[in-house]
C-alpha cells in the first residue's frame, strides 16, 4: 500500500465519507461536513500509525492529502 | 473487568500519588485494567479539574495519559519509569461530569520506553492523543527518590517482579 493509499483508507475513515471522494488535491476542509476539528482527527491518527509527531504548524497549514502524503514521507 | 492493583497500593500505606492513589482526596483516584497488551482507566471529571466553564483541564488530561503508560510500564516490565517527555494532541476538548477512557500501549525503545495513549469518549470519538518517553529506574534509585524504607523497598521489589 503506498503511502497515499493507506492515508486516503485513514482519512475516509475519520470523516466517514467513501475514499473515492478523496483525491490527493482536494481541499479538505471544503468536503461536505468535514470541519478543522475531523481534519485534526484524522492527522492524530495518522501520526499513530507511521508513529510520527509532526509540528503543529505543518499540521495546520495542511490543505490536501498530498501535502499529508509529504509531511509524513519527510517525517519517517 | 477486573481493577488492577499497582505495586505502590499494594506495598505502601501512605503512598499520595496523584493521579492513582485511593488515599488522596485531592487526587484523581484512577482505578486500571487491563486490556490485551493495553492498560486502561475509565476517568470522570468533576467541576475542581474544570478548566474553561465546563471543560475538563489539559493539564489534568496530560497527567491522566502519563500514568495509564506510565503505569503500563510498572505492571508489565515490573519496573518503576520516570517520564522523560510527553506530547498531547487536543482534537476536541472534554467535558466535565462525562465519562471517558484512556487507553495506554508501551513499547522497548533502546534504553527507554515508548508509549502511547488516547482518549475516547463513550461513543469511541477519538478526542486525545498522546505520546510519551520513559526512563526505566532500578530499585536502588528508585528507593533514593522516593526515601522508601527496608521494609518498603522489599515489598515494593516483590511486587515489581513480573508475574
Amino acid at each position: 500500500m503506498t503511502t497515499l493509499e493507506t492515508l486516503t483508507e485513514i482519512t475516509a475513515e475519520a470523516f466517514g465519507v467513501p475514499a473515492a471522494e478523496l483525491s490527493p488535491d482536494r481541499d479538505l476542509r471544503g468536503i461536505d461536513g468535514v470541519d478543522s476539528v475531523k481534519v485534526l482527527r484524522a492527522i492524530a491518527r495518522i501520526e499513530q500509525r507511521y508513529d510520527v509527531e509532526l509540528e503543529d504548524s505543518d499540521v495546520f497549514a495542511v490543505k490536501t492529502l498530498g501535502d499529508l502524503v509529504t509531511l509524513i514521507e519527510k517525517a519517517q | 473487568m477486573t481493577a488492577v492493583e499497582t505495586p505502590w497500593a499494594a506495598s505502601l500505606s501512605d503512598y499520595r500519588c496523584f493521579g492513582c492513589s485511593p488515599h488522596n482526596p485531592h487526587g484523581l483516584q484512577l482505578v486500571f485494567h487491563e486490556a490485551g497488551d493495553a492498560l486502561e482507566c475509565t476517568f470522570q471529571l468533576g467541576r475542581t479539574f474544570e478548566s474553561y466553564p465546563g471543560m475538563v483541564h489539559g493539564g489534568v488530561i496530560g497527567t491522566i495519559c502519563d500514568e495509564v503508560m506510565g503505569n503500563l510500564i510498572v505492571l508489565r516490565e515490573g519496573r518503576s519509569a520516570f517520564t522523560v517527555g510527553i506530547r498531547l494532541r487536543y482534537l476536541a476538548p472534554l467535558s466535565v461530569g462525562e465519562e471517558y477512557r484512556c487507553v495506554a500501549r508501551v513499547r522497548p525503545a533502546g534504553q527507554l520506553y515508548q508509549g502511547s495513549a488516547e482518549v475516547l469518549d463513550r461513543d469511541g470519538t477519538l478526542l486525545v492523543t498522546a505520546t510519551g518517553t520513559f526512563q526505566p529506574v532500578d530499585m536502588d534509585r528508585a528507593r533514593e527518590h522516593m526515601h522508601l524504607t527496608d521494609t518498603e523497598t522489599e515489598q515494593l521489589s516483590m511486587r515489581m517482579e513480573r508475574p
